[in-house]
Formats: structure tokens, C-alpha cells, sequence
């Protein structure tokens, strides 16, 4: 057998130039161009599924109007069940069998990291990935073929430390984090954005995905007497951290990471618990939030309640990720634009690394998608929201998220 | 047995030798990665019939054993520069003896107490493997696609004389059925050794088994052994198939889904396993393809399996058996 | 010290959840020798309905109560058109049908509440007390009252009861139960109907601890109940309770004390419980069987 490997590759040295390939680039014709994805749309993380659907929606309320030079626009996004050897399997099959000419807006951090290598060894664009991971955005030279769109998390963590070394500069900081890589990236961020007020952060505690219940780390946390308390969680943990917390009689000042802080889920915080464990909490966010009551006759939500109410019918209007989705989808579709008349995966690679869209109808008002030769962070700017009378409020201007 | 079934055996190998070789000309290329999955399972599932079909023994532990496989790779590959064809029976070795370290142990505990004790193993697989992360990689794994020991890669095309374009993805067939089908006659040569005749006595009587001399301990954790030699080079495959290996490959689902796809195949057949591991492949994609509604392909994943299981209790190869059995026995009628 | 001792107290409360679902396994695997790996699911589904009986304003004891009543229904039927027509063949298949189960009620439930995050009313105060710096929330006391209260109720039942003695005849040994007048299959429809209801309260209970659920609210839960079965005894109901808190509190101490740990809480739980089973290999409570030739 190693033999065989040993002929095989003689064999493709020798050939090697028989195998040279048509140039125009699959999944485009006339009329269509095909993207492709990976989603979990079942199994632990089935509550993000909407991120694929909220895009699909966006991209057949584009085609309603006549595509993008016209070309209808068909985003075939697959379940990977958060597994990232799926994500292998499944990106295999959309760039073999299914001919995409690109990826698109796939989510999960180790799930994007799994097929970066192989996307970019055979020139296939890997585009708007679901994931804050700094790698994305910051390996570009390597991977020219990959970009990210969220803020880096990284860029984030060193937002909320800034803050809290210029509005509590002599807090004691604890800090509730997911143990995984997402996780570690805003820590790592927020630790650097503490600068000489390191020694603030007094406590840290990590929980699995598979935990039932944090109580024990916040009893911990709790006992290091700090009085401002970080959530780098997700949805759910970010729940059970705070009804823990108000459980044991504990109000720190909160932080809560983009990723848990939706409206919805403050929202079940304050009814299970007590609002006033939330009230003054801060986040930061770049994309709108559907229950946010400013953007209630604003332009671009309303441009998304129609979206959903015209293409996901039964979808639910109030999930956030419907609308960061949108967003991406958006994005995407000024990039295609940009691509020329008849793009090229080339091309389109060239278009996403060249942005500057201002008025990304989906994005708080004020944040830019933003793209150039030395920055491949599409958003790196959001800004600090505090929960005051059941909903998000601004705090402060767009701040840089780098 | 007579050399009459043993000449038709060597027949029947050698015809699912001719298939496997075959198959990637009729098929496309992308297919053929899936059948490189499907050999994956395949040999996966055969290690794990040596355990549970011979012994009785349920695990839900296995894919703690493929994981190792994987990992062994995976690091020996990345971090230590070896070619990634040799670490395969190294990753295979390294499970096996991880296999008999913890079969030892096991055989104090009875059936739904063992169970559980490999669900435990496999729970806890993934976050022992985020915890070590200067060996592991963390959550992020480790990336083998630049490594210099991988032996396939994407561009590698290989133009047969007569026309036929030979992938990367048919490079990953053939290595992984090469594996499989080796395995395979090592796992039938293990079902008619004095080792297997032992094995399922135990199975279908301990007591009588150990009365009659069959040292229960060191035949139970040799069985544990084999079967994780197999789940650790089916891990290793996986490893090399994927350029990658992470945590979350691992979770819960993948040793349970083993587990399926052995009752599936059928408990004690060898050939009719390959038909659990392309359940495993196949099935959840056809489920998708008839509905992305949220939960409907689960719902009939779920329901065809319960259906099967109902209708076929042991499996295809119970099946197979069902029918051969009247075949064979007017071809042997002193059998 | 308080801050060990509030550790050891929501440790306890963590175990009383996964004791209420393990109470069911040790029901199901009692009555039928099942191990039933879809009880989570079944308990989720239950919770679900009793959400959609609230959600229609149904007054909370009706919910909860015509929510048991319809758990114990679905529990027979699942015996009856599932489990009955494998009962007789191997351990393998048992399993792999309660597996088969388990995916499609998930995906069921995904299906029919779209996934969405919900709220279950809780229907203990939410109080808390301070005693000597330790606080202690008054539905932690709910739930471990309610556990001891079914561990009692089981007892008398399969102790005490006629049926309760034809279930555990029917469970150990069918051929001669039979003989004895016992409808077996009767009594396996019925374990699995009252292991649904058991199931269902531990649903409705949790799922306010939790602070909104989803399909995937027992998939956790369902690995430590049989984590705490397993340790307190398959067969033993109050080993399950003693299970689950041990594992709870084992779970807190040793992630908030020992750094090395921290990150490897559930692994060191386990390993734990593994030790412990290499000593009692039928668990803390359970019962070994002498077998006969």
C-alpha cells in the first residue's frame, strides 16, 4: 500500500499537467449562482439555526427582485450538527458534488477552522464565517480565501475591559467563561484590555456546554467579593449565570458577550429571576436587536419584518439571529455586486476584501462593514448598550472593536 | 468446516474484494469519499461486533477509542513529522491497549453497569481532550493539511491508462477499504478461531462457559482489546480523511451511532455490517434531503430506525441469514 | 467555611434534579430491565405539554396534573407499539429502539415548538433564606423534598402493594410469573406508563430551575440521572436520590477547590463513580443478583 502511494504519486507527477481544469468557475451560470453552507440545524445547537435561514430569506426577497446581474441567488446551507467532522463531510459534498462557488456564512469557530486549509488549497472563497475567532481575521495572508464578519472576540473582550478601567477602575472583576476557544479568545482580550489593571480580575470559573446548571461557579465567584461580574456565554448559560447569581443574593455590576446579551433572553432573565439583577448590565453589539422599541419604525427593521413575514412566515421575528443573518446576506450581496457582471471566485475575493458599506440596513446606525488589503475584520466596531427598563439603551458612541 | 464452504467463502471474499475495487469507476467522485466513510464505520463496527456480538458486552464507549486513534495521528503527524500510513497501526495499537486497560477493570461490572461505565468514558471524552490542549490542540484540534507526513491531498490526480481520473477522494476509498478488508478477514479468521467459539460461549452462558475452562478474564479483556484496535484505526482514517481532528468530532453521538449501526448490520454477521455503517452515512442525508423543516429529519431518522428494528431485531445480517438459511441447507442437506 | 458549605448546599439542589430523572430510569429498568435511554426525551415532551396546557390557560395544578395523566398514556402506548414487539429479542436492539426513540421525540418536539426558547411557571415560592451565610432557595428545598416524597411513594408501592409485587415478579423473572397469574405484559405496559409520569414531574420541576428550556433541556440532565443511578444502584430508588446528590455536591466541591479539576468536572465525577463501582459493582444500594444455573 505504500507502495501504491509511492506509484500514485509518480504517476501524478508525471500527469500532472494533463490535469489542467476549465477555467470558468463552478456553481455560475447566466442565471445563478450558487453558495453553500454549513448550519447546525439539529442536536445542541439547533437554537442557530436561524442564522441560515434568516440569509436564505434575505437572498430570496434579492431574487424577488431580480437577482444580482441577473442571477438568482440559491444559498444551500446543510446540517453539520455542530460536529466539525461533519462540517468535513458536508463542505466536501457542496464544493464536489453540489459545484458552489463559495462558502458562505457557515457557523462555528473549530467547524470553520476544520475546512479553512482545504477551502483555500483549492480556491474556494470561505466567506462571512460564523465565528468572533481573532484567526480569521488576522491569518488572511495565509488563508487570502477566508474572511470572518463579527468583531474579533478579542476586539470585543477589550472593550468591555477599557470600559471598566475608565468607569470602575478599582473593581475587583470576576469572570464566568465557556471553556472552549470562543471562549478563551474574549478572555484573552479582555485580559489584555485590563492592561496594568490585570490584578482587578480576582476570579475566574469555566463550565462545559454539557452542564446542567453554573451555580457552583457563581457560588465562587461570588466568595472572591468582586463587585463587577463578565459573562462570556452563551444564550442559555448566560440565563442560568445570572438566575444563580440572584439566587445567592449577588448584584454585581454585569457584562454580558454579544452572544448571550438578546433582548429576549434579558428579557426570561428578568422574569425568572428579578429584573434588578440585570438592570445597568452593559453589552456591546453591532447588529440591531428586533425588540430593541428605538428601531421600531426604523427603516432597516422594518425592511426585515417584511423579509420574514413575506419569506419565513413562521419563523420567529424576535430571534436575533435572524436579523445578524440578514446582515451577512446583505453584505454578501453588495460584495457579489462589486464582483463584476461575470464574477470569479477571484474576483468576489477581491470585492470582500475591498469594502465599505455604510449603510448596511441591518447594522446599528453608525457601525461600518469595512474591508481592505491590511484589514480583513468586515465589522470591527460596536456599541455599549445598557439594560435599563426592560430593554437595551445606547451607552455612548460606536466605539473601534479591534 | 468443510472444504466445500470454505472454497465458497473464498469465493464470496473475493467477489467483495472485486466490488470494492471496482465501485469508484461507476460512481462519482464525491461518492466515493462517502464510501470511504462508509469503510470507516465499517471497520469500526467490526471491532465493535467482536466485543458485543461475541461477548455480549454493550459499550456506547467506542468513539472514546476512535478519538485515541485519532489524536495518536493526529500528533504524531503534526508534532512529529511521521507518515501519516504508519501511525494508522500505531493508533490502532495505542486503542488497543487503552481497550485492555480499561477492560480489566470492567469486568468486575454486569451488563447495564459496564454500559453505562463506557457512556461515561465517551461523555467525558471530548472534555478531557479540550483540558490537555498543549498536546491536543484544545477546542481548536489540531490541523494536519500542511503537515508533510499526509500522503494524499486535494490536487492529487493520478490519470489511469484507459481514461479513468483517480482523486483524492478515491485515494481515501482505497486506503480506507484496503484497511477494511484486511480487517474484515482478520475478524472472520477471529469468528471461526478457537478464540471466537470461546468468546460467544460466553456470550450465551457465562457460567457454563467459565465451567468448562474458558478463563473469562484474560478472553473478556482481549475481546475489549481487539475491538478498540479496530475503533482506533477507524479514528486514525477519519483523522487522515479530514486533514483534522477536534473535540467536538467525538461527542456522545458518535458512540452511540457505533452502536446503531452494529444493530443495524446485525449482531454476529461480518459482511452485512458494511450495510449499518452506509445506514450511518446515508441515512441522515436522505432524511435531510426530504425535509430541512426543523426536527422532520430527525424525526425520521428516528422513526426509520425503530421501524427497522422492529422488523429486522437482528439486523440485516439476521435478515440474510433468514433467507441464506433454506438456500444453504437444501445445497448441505447433512448440515 | 460558608463558602464550602454554600458548595456542598447547590450541590444538593443539582442533585435533587438529577435525582427526580433518575428516579424514573430506576422505575423503568426495576419494572422492565430496560435501560431506557429516551426517558429524558420523554420527560422534555411531557414538559412541552404541560407548557402547551398553561400556554392555553389552563390554571397551573390542572396543567400539571392532566400533563401526568397524558405522560402516563404515552408511556403505555410507547410499551405497547414500541417496546413490546422487541421485548423478546436481544439486549441490543432494546437499546438501539429506546436510541431511536430518543432522536425522534427531540426532533418531534423541535418540530412542533420550532425550537424556541420557553418558560415554565415555577411552582414553588421563589424564596431564598440565609442561614449562617449559606443561601438556600426554597425550591431547592421543593425539589428534594419531592424526590424523598417519591422515594417513599415507590417504596410503599413495590413493597407494600399487590401490584407493585407483580411488577417486580414480572420484571426478575416473566416465565414464572405467569404461572403465577401475573399479565406480564400488562405490568410492563404499566412500569413504562408510571416511569413516564415520574419522568414528567421531574420535567416540569427542572425545567424552572433551568430559566427557559428548549428540546434540548434533558440531554444533559439525562447523562448525570444515569450517572446518579448507576452510583446509588440501579434498582434502588433511594440510591438514586443518595446518587444524586453525592454526584452533586462531588461535582461542586471538586471543581471549585481542586484548580487541576476545574475543567474536568464531569470526567472526575465519573472516574469517581467508576472507583466506586470497581468496590460495589451494583452501586451504592443496588442489589447484586445471584445467579442460578
Amino acid at each position: 500500500m505504500r507502495v501504491l502511494g509511492v506509484i500514485a504519486l509518480a504517476l501524478a507527477v508525471s500527469t500532472g499537467a494533463a490535469s489542467a481544469r476549465p477555467t470558468a468557475d463552478p456553481g455560475l451560470n447566466s442565471s445563478e449562482i450558487v453558495i453553500g453552507g454549513t448550519v447546525p440545524l439539529s442536536g445542541i445547537a439547533a437554537s442557530y439555526a436561524s442564522v441560515g435561514r434568516g440569509a436564505e430569506a434575505y437572498f430570496k426577497y434579492v431574487n424577488a427582485r431580480g437577482g444580482v446581474n441577473g442571477r438568482k441567488i440559491t444559498y444551500k446551507y446543510v446540517d453539520d450538527q455542530y460536529n466539525p467532522a461533519q462540517t468535513v463531510q458536508a463542505v466536501r459534498q457542496l464544493v464536489q458534488q453540489e459545484r458552489v462557488f463559495a462558502i458562505f456564512n457557515s457557523l462555528g469557530t473549530e467547524h470553520n477552522l476544520s475546512v479553512r486549509s482545504f477551502l483555500n488549497a483549492t480556491k474556494v472563497p470561505q466567506l462571512f464565517v460564523g465565528s468572533g475567532a481573532t484567526t480569521f481575521g488576522r491569518d488572511y495572508r495565509r488563508y487570502p480565501y477566508t474572511i470572518g464578519f463579527l468583531p474579533s472576540y478579542i476586539g470585543e473582550g477589550k472593550v468591555y475591559a477599557r470600559h471598566i478601567v475608565k468607569t470602575k477602575p478599582n473593581a475587583k472583576i470576576a469572570v464566568l467563561v465557556q471553556n472552549d476557544d470562543y471562549g478563551k479568545d474574549l478572555l484573552a482580550g479582555f485580559k489584555s484590555g485590563l492592561g496594568a489593571k490585570r490584578k482587578n480580575l480576582v476570579a475566574e470559573q469555566s463550565y462545559d456546554a454539557l452542564s446542567t446548571d453554573v451555580s457552583s461557579q457563581i457560588a465562587r465567584l461570588r466568595s472572591s467579593r468582586a463587585t463587577v461580574l463578565l459573562l462570556i456565554t452563551t444564550p442559555p448559560f448566560a440565563i442560568r449565570g445570572l438566575v444563580a447569581a440572584n439566587r445567592l443574593g449577588w448584584r454585581p455590576q454585569v457584562y454580558v458577550n454579544q452572544v448571550g446579551s438578546a433582548t429576549n433572553i434579558m428579557r426570561i432573565v428578568a422574569a425568572t429571576a428579578n429584573p434588578r439583577i440585570i438592570e445597568g448590565a452593559i453589552t456591546l453589539i453591532s447588529v440591531k436587536d428586533p425588540l430593541m422599541p428605538r428601531f421600531r419604525s426604523d427603516k432597516g427593521m422594518a425592511l426585515y419584518r417584511t423579509i420574514m413575514r413575506q419569506q419565513l412566515p413562521r419563523g420567529d421575528v424576535n430571534d436575533g439571529f435572524h436579523v445578524y443573518s440578514m446582515a451577512v446576506a446583505y453584505t454578501f450581496v453588495e460584495a457579489l455586486k462589486k464582483a463584476g457582471r461575470n464574477p470569479t471566485r477571484a474576483s468576489l475575493v477581491r470585492a470582500v476584501a475591498n469594502l465599505n458599506l455604510r449603510s448596511n440596513p441591518f447594522l446599528l446606525p453608525g457601525v461600518v462593514v469595512k474591508t481592505s488589503s491590511t484589514d480583513h475584520f468586515p465589522l470591527d466596531q460596536g456599541q455599549l448598550q445598557r439594560w435599563s427598563k426592560n430593554q437595551w439603551n445606547p451607552l455612548g458612541k460606536v466605539v473601534s472593536a479591534r | 468446516m468443510t472444504a466445500g464452504r470454505f472454497a465458497l467463502r473464498v469465493i464470496g471474499f473475493a467477489l467483495f474484494v472485486a466490488i470494492v475495487v471496482y465501485l469508484p469507476f461507476r460512481i462519482s467522485d464525491f461518492r466515493a469519499s462517502e464510501f470511504a466513510l462508509i469503510g470507516i464505520y465499517f471497520i469500526a463496527i467490526l471491532g465493535l461486533n467482536v466485543l458485543t456480538g461475541y461477548t455480549g458486552v454493550i459499550s456506547l464507549g467506542h468513539g472514546a477509542f476512535m478519538a485515541l486513534g485519532a489524536y495518536t495521528t493526529a500528533i504524531l503527524v503534526a508534532d512529529h513529522g511521521m507518515r501519516d500510513l504508519w501511525t494508522i497501526p500505531l493508533a490502532g495499537l495505542l486503542a488497543a491497549a487503552a481497550g485492555a486497560a480499561f477492560g480489566l477493570p470492567a469486568l468486575r461490572l454486569s451488563g447495564p453497569y459496564l454500559a453505562l461505565a463506557t457512556f461515561g468514558i465517551a461523555v467525558a471524552t471530548p472534555i478531557v481532550i479540550k483540558k490537555f490542549d498543549g498536546l491536543t490542540g484544545g477546542s481548536g484540534g489540531i490541523n494536519l493539511f500542511e503537515a508533510e507526513g499526509i500522503t494524499g491531498l486535494p490536487e492529487f490526480i493520478v490519470t489511469l491508462p484507459g481514461g479513468k481520473v483517480l482523486s483524492f477522494n478515491d485515494w481515501l476509498y482505497y486506503l480506507t477499504w484496503t484497511f477494511a478488508l484486511a480487517l474484515f478477514a482478520i475478524a472472520w479468521a477471529i469468528h471461526h478461531s478457537r478464540f471466537g467459539r470461546s468468546l460467544r460461549a460466553i456470550r450465551d452462558n457465562e457460567i457454563a462457559a467459565s465451567a468448562s475452562g474458558i478463563w473469562l478474564a484474560s478472553h473478556k479483556t482481549l475481546a475489549f482489546s481487539i475491538s478498540a484496535f479496530y475503533a482506533g484505526v477507524a479514528g486514525s482514517l477519519l483523522a487522515i480523511s479530514a486533514f483534522s481532528v477536534q473535540p467536538g468530532a467525538f461527542p456522545v453521538d458518535r458512540s452511540i451511532a457505533l452502536l446503531v449501526g452494529l444493530a443495524v448490520g446485525g449482531l454476529g454477521s461480518l459482511a452485512p455490517l458494511a450495510a449499518g455503517a452506509a445506514f450511518l452515512v446515508f441515512l441522515p442525508q436522505w432524511a435531510q434531503d426530504i425535509s430541512k423543516a426543523p426536527g422532520v429529519p430527525a424525526v425520521i431518522y428516528g422513526a426509520v430506525l425503530i421501524a427497522l428494528m422492529i422488523l429486522l431485531p437482528l439486523g440485516v445480517g439476521g435478515l440474510l441469514r433468514r433467507i441464506m438459511g433454506p438456500l444453504t441447507s437444501r445445497l448441505y442437506p447433512r448440515s | 467555611m460558608a463558602d464550602v458549605l454554600q458548595q456542598v448546599v447547590s450541590g444538593i439542589a443539582s442533585g435533587g434534579v438529577y435525582a427526580l430523572l433518575a428516579l424514573a430510569l430506576v422505575l423503568i429498568y426495576r419494572s422492565t430491565g430496560v435501560l431506557n435511554f429516551a426517558q429524558g426525551e420523554m420527560a422534555m415532551f411531557s414538559t412541552f405539554i404541560c407548557w402547551e396546557l398553561l400556554d392555553r390557560g389552563v390554571p397551573y395544578w390542572g396543567a400539571f396534573f392532566l400533563t401526568l395523566a397524558i405522560s402516563f398514556v404515552g408511556g403505555v402506548l410507547i410499551e405497547r407499539l414500541v417496546i413490546h414487539s422487541v421485548s423478546r429479542s436481544q439486549a441490543l436492539t432494546v437499546v438501539t429502539v429506546t436510541i431511536g426513540l430518543l432522536i425522534l421525540l427531540n426532533g418531534a418536539a423541535a418540530w412542533i415548538w420550532k425550537g424556541e426558547q420557553r418558560t415554565l411557571e415555577n411552582p414553588f415560592p421563589s424564596d431564598t433564606f440565609e442561614v449562617g451565610g449559606v443561601v438556600i432557595a426554597a425550591q431547592d428545598l421543593g425539589i428534594i423534598g419531592v424526590s424523598l416524597a417519591i422515594v417513599l411513594v415507590l417504596w410503599a408501592f413495590f413493597q407494600r402493594t399487590r401490584v407493585g409485587l407483580a411488577l417486580r415478579a414480572a420484571a426478575l423473572n416473566p416465565e414464572s410469573s405467569r404461572l403465577h397469574g401475573v399479565r406480564v405484559s400488562r405490568m410492563l405496559a404499566l412500569g413504562w406508563g408510571l416511569a413516564a409520569v415520574l419522568g414528567a414531574v421531574a420535567g416540569i420541576l427542572v425545567a424552572p430551575t433551568q430559566g427557559s428550556f428548549d428540546q434540548n433541556l434533558m440531554l444533559p440532565v439525562l447523562i448525570f440521572a444515569f450517572a446518579a443511578a448507576v452510583l446509588g444502584g440501579l434498582d434502588s430508588p433511594i440510591g438514586a436520590v443518595v446518587g444524586g446528590v453525592v454526584l452533586g455536591v462531588v461535582l461542586n466541591l471538586v471543581g471549585a477547590y481542586i484548580d487541576f479539576f476545574a475543567d474536568l468536572r464531569l470526567p472526575a465525577a465519573l472516574l469517581l463513580i467508576l472507583g466506586i463501582l470497581l468496590l460495589r459493582p451494583n452501586g451504592l444500594f443496588g442489589r447484586s443478583v445471584v445467579r442460578r444455573v
